[in-house]
């Protein structure tokens, strides 16, 4: 059974649809994908499973248990964190405050045992960000910020982990030094842990990814391995553009 | 759903129908509901709701347009009302004339004016900046009034064409002017309902608040449409403010209160639906006439019937669906740096202004202009008056500084304190019931915030403020609350440890003492988990809450804790006053001008309670000056600040949000060794300035951060490419 299952999610903002009846679900022990061009209903997606928007209708699904009507603050408890697409983290917090808000909230439940700190430094470390502990994130530059909000998603100690391009504003050592964490990070058993990546980095997607979702106008349409869904010529319609009025839309998420 | 409603308002609708019904039944005055009198009754409400519909119209077409909710819109009205008196009754100028002069000259010009220099400075600002520049605008605006023409004249507006003609009603007249006002305020709101919703121009505006790049990309003009709404919306006000005085006459106070009825009618109408906004006008017109004419609540309660719009503003809180956290606000890289105070640097301001505190109070130097003995019983009265203040705006920090909520009722938990000291201690004046004031008015406070946590920060604002009207109007004035009015007793002097502080000298190192307590306890609030966790909601609710963090509970306790603060100043707040006037001392005014001066100060930081002690200080110091003799510039200069010192600081938000005390201690930085960081940040913004060499610019290396900023800025794209707006622009 996969850890998170979103069925038939349809997502309306007064006419638009943003998602049609998309369902996507992953495992623990893997990363997987969620692709698709500019407005597809990506983050949409992403903020129907963490409950920052209820969906018109669909249910999400966590370990076997309902969860769509659940607040944002319980499932985070229930162990799904998320980085944003659109920064949001604390600026005017230093990074190691960023991490230590996430660290105190779950204190109790998840890092039993330990300290704030040595956990905020742990994730800090992770991400590589140790020597801009203090430094306020509002001052760092966009790519960092991204790695204290991923440092902070992992402060959660999740279970589900929604990444909203994380690579974007890293260059090519950083992206794949991500990479390599994300796949040590659910290859250790003890972890239990899935992941969702949104990502525009097709190289970093196809490398990291065991299954992709592919997802156009708010529908999936293909779901596979790296592979097959290169392979897939929905997809590569989807991508080159399928009909002539395809560089007008505009997106909904964007 | 039931009949398509949404739950909540179902609720909301039969529970405030299931009171209504109690309450008259409860208080049904007896007299005969003849048709006639039912009749004249409904005419005058609907004719009031009018009045409110007109300036409610102005807010919502402000804030559907601009972003920007505003609370000068009363004061707008008030000016105007005392121009068109001096036109029309000082000058004899003919009304019409004098009509158009102050309506269609004027208040546009007012509004462009407004607009170009401040309001369309605040899009991008926080909700705190936003309030409280309209608040400043709000508070300059009646002062301009107050000086320029004088309280003690009797003022009268006259009805247009008189209050005798009219058209005949049988038992009563319909005067034209209540006529008059009623088509003026339909024709005004079904007009620009048609404005904003099928014309050109109307959609503009609309679209400009939504995504204002966008909108100028595709050729509307974000300036022309943010002027024009503002004209529009200072037009109203104005006409408002004229066609209301003549029935409410013409005194600065009581014409902008109004304004509070045309928040909670805008509130109706979700702050965006013109003609929900209209119809919930003229629904607390006519429970407000309706109230009047048959219900009697007693003279403990004489002023319940008035509280119609705090309630109605309840009733809209509750029955509005919860809002959903915005995401992709945040504006990346316009946020400097912050920084803690640190543990000492705490305990050594505290130190110093205990010291500062002995040595002025004992008179132990010579100032020139100062006795060089102790002070004398006035200045003791200014000091002691300043250091009440400061409590209270102390308890403002964490909210307003940290978690960025609003609270306009400082005041109102203040007497609330005052309230509860009293009953325990009223007798003793034993000092140890403070510490169950502090825990009494904490639950208060929660309970305020409760219904519109869940809601954007806006309707926090208005709910304080609605709380702090309801609070003056039934709690207040009731006998039992404040008995101490009319009777001259005095409020106790407070006895501690075995010490009844009774002379105004040691009551003044008291409240300095708890003065630095809350200093310091804030100190050490701001670096705990609480403190961090405060801030983190106020910089994004909706990553807070994906870390697990209860966004509305956080808000709960963070006003549960300003109130018990809040409750606990005033204790001390009441016994400097001694003879408490309820009314008087905890009036909605006062409270905005704590706030005001507690923002203009810098609110996130703790020290900047000690800006409050400024404006009794220079009264004190103008009263010295008077006994002097030929210093009359400097009195009149002292008077200036007092009384505009705090709009204009307000206004210095505008460019600088983080207040006084923050640049103060950058300015002062280069002297102070241990703030390093600050020379770093000064650093690191001169090196951002710099223009960068072409030649250096990215051709064997990648951009840097600073230099990604520089190419944005010349390019004119700083700041543009971040959208106001999240997903669906919900506003509701």
């Amino acid at each position: 059974m996969a850890l998170l299952e979103a069925e038939q999610v349809v997502m309306r903002f007064g006419g638009v649809v943003a998602l049609d009846n998309a369902s996507v679900d992953i495992d623990i022990g893997e990363v997987t994908g969620l692709i698709g061009p500019n407005g597809a209903g990506k983050t949409t997606l992403f903020n129907v499973v963490t409950g920052l928007l209820p969906p018109t209708s669909g249910t999400v699904k966590f370990d076997g248990i309902d969860i769509t009507r659940a607040t944002v603050a319980k499932r985070s408890q229930m162990g799904i964190a998320r980085t944003f697409q659109k920064l949001e983290a604390f600026n005017t917090l230093s990074a190691f405050d960023n991490v230590r808000v996430a660290v105190e909230k779950n204190h109790r439940a998840k890092w039993k045992h330990r300290r704030v700190g040595d956990v905020a430094h742990e994730m800090l470390g992770k991400v590589g960000l140790d020597e801009v502990a203090d430094v306020t994130v509002g001052t760092l530059p966009t790519g960092s910020a991204r790695l204290v909000e991923l440092a902070r998603a992992l402060a959660c100690r999740p279970r589900v982990l929604l990444l909203d391009e994380p690579s974007s504003g890293l260059n090519e050592d950083e992206t794949s030094a991500i990479g390599e964490l994300l796949l040590g990070l659910v290859a250790d058993g003890d972890n239990e842990l899935a992941v969702l990546l949104v990502e525009h980095d097709m190289s970093f997607v196809m490398g990291v990814c065991a299954r992709i979702h592919v997802l156009d106008f708010g529908k999936i349409i293909a779901v596979g391995t790296p592979i097959e869904v290169q392979g897939d010529s929905a997809v590569r319609a989807a991508y080159l553009g399928g009909d002539e009025f395809r560089g007008a839309y505009v997106g909904v998420d964007e | 759903m039931i009949l398509g409603l949404r739950r909540s308002v179902v609720a909301a609708t039969l529970l405030a129908t299931l009171g209504a019904v109690v309450l008259a039944v409860l208080t049904w005055k007896g007299s005969q509901v003849t048709s006639e009198s039912f009749l004249v009754t409904t005419y005058i409400g609907l004719f009031l709701g009018a009045l409110w519909a007109m300036y409610a119209t102005g807010l919502v077409v402000v804030y559907t347009t601009t972003g920007v909710f505003n609370f000068a819109q009363g004061a707008i009205g008030v000016f105007s009302a005392f121009l068109y008196w001096e036109l029309h009754v000082n000058r004899g100028w003919h009304s019409i004339l004098a009509l158009f002069v102050v309506v269609c000259l004027f208040a546009p010009a007012l509004g462009v004016t407004l607009d170009a220099v401040i309001m369309r400075r605040l899009r991008t600002a926080s909700l705190v900046v936003q309030l409280m520049v309209t608040v400043a605008i709000m508070v300059l605006l009646l002062s301009v009034v107050g000086d320029i023409w004088e309280a003690d004249t009797p003022r009268r507006v006259p009805y247009l064409f008189g209050i005798n003609n009219g058209i005949d009603l049988g038992p009563s007249q319909l005067p034209w002017h209540r006529l008059i006002v009623f088509a003026v305020a339909i024709a005004i709101a079904v007009s620009m309902r048609f404005l904003l919703r099928r014309t050109r121009i109307g959609t503009a505006m609309r679209a400009v608040v939504d995504n204002r790049e966008l909108a100028a990309l595709n050729g509307a003009r974000p300036n022309v449409v943010s002027s024009t709404s503002w004209a529009l919306g200072s037009m109203m006000g104005a006409l408002g403010g004229i066609l209301i005085a003549p029935e409410l006459g013409l005194d600065p106070a009581t014409l902008n209160n109004v304004v509070i009825i045309a928040f909670a009618a805008a509130a109706f109408g979700a702050l965006r639906n013109l003609p929900m906004a209209v119809i919930g006008a003229m629904l607390i017109g006519l429970l407000r006439a309706h109230t009047g004419a048959w219900l009697d609540f007693g003279p403990d309660f004489r002023f319940a019937h008035l509280a119609v719009a705090p309630l109605i503003l309840l009733f809209v809180v509750v029955a509005l669906p919860q809002a959903r956290l915005e995401v992709g606000r945040l504006a990346h890289h316009l946020r400097r740096h912050e920084r803690y105070t640190k543990w000492w640097e705490g305990l050594f301001g505290c130190g110093v202004v205990i010291l500062l505190a002995v040595v002025f109070s004992g008179g132990w130097l010579d100032f020139g202009i100062w006795d060089p003995g102790a002070w004398g019983s006035r200045e003791l009265n200014s000091a002691n008056e300043a250091m009440a203040l400061a409590l209270i705006g102390l308890s403002l920090v964490p909210l307003i500084g940290w978690a960025g909520q609003i609270n306009f009722a400082p005041l109102a938990f203040a007497g609330f304190g005052a309230f509860v000291y009293l009953k325990f201690a009223g007798d003793s004046g034993n000092g140890y019931w403070i510490l169950l004031v502090g825990l009494l008015c904490a639950p208060l406070g929660a309970l305020v915030a409760l219904p519109a946590a869940r809601l954007r920060g806006l309707y926090l604002a208005l709910m304080t403020m609605a709380f702090a009207q309801a609070m003056s109007l039934i709690f207040f004035p009731h006998p039992w609350v404040m008995p101490i009015i009319g009777t001259g007793r005095q409020f106790p002097h407070i006895e501690l440890f075995g010490v009844t502080f009774d002379d105004r000298r040691g009551f003044f190192l008291l409240m300095v003492c708890v003065f630095a307590i809350f200093v310091y306890g804030l100190v050490l609030l701001r670096r705990s988990r609480y403190g961090r966790r405060w801030m983190a909601i106020n910089d994004s609710q909706a990553a807070a809450a994906t870390l697990g963090v209860p966004v509305v509970w956080t808000k709960v306790v963070v006003y549960a804790v300003s109130a018990s603060m809040a409750g606990i100043a005033g204790v001390f707040w009441a016994t400097v006053s001694g003879n408490v006037d309820s009314v008087q001392g905890f009036d909605l005014l006062i409270g905005f001008n704590i706030v005001l001066l507690v923002a203009a100060a810098g609110v996130s930081i703790p020290m900047a309670g000690i800006f409050l002690i400024f404006i009794p200080l220079f009264k004190g110091f103008g009263l010295r000056l008077e006994d002097a003799g030929n210093v009359d510039f400097l009195v009149t200069l002292l008077d200036i600040m007092t009384t505009y010192g705090p709009g204009l600081m307000v206004l210095g938000m505008v460019f600088n949000p983080r207040g006084a005390i923050f640049e103060m201690g950058r300015g002062f930085s280069p002297i102070l060794p241990w703030r390093r960081d600050a020379r770093a940040e000064i650093a690191a913004e001169n090196a951002q300035k710099r223009e960068p060499e072409i030649g250096e610019l990215g051709i064997d290396r990648p951009f840097t951060p600073e230099e990604v900023i520089a190419i944005d800025r010349r390019l004119g794209i700083l700041d543009e490419v971040v959208p106001k707006e999240g997903y669906g622009t919900a506003r509701s």
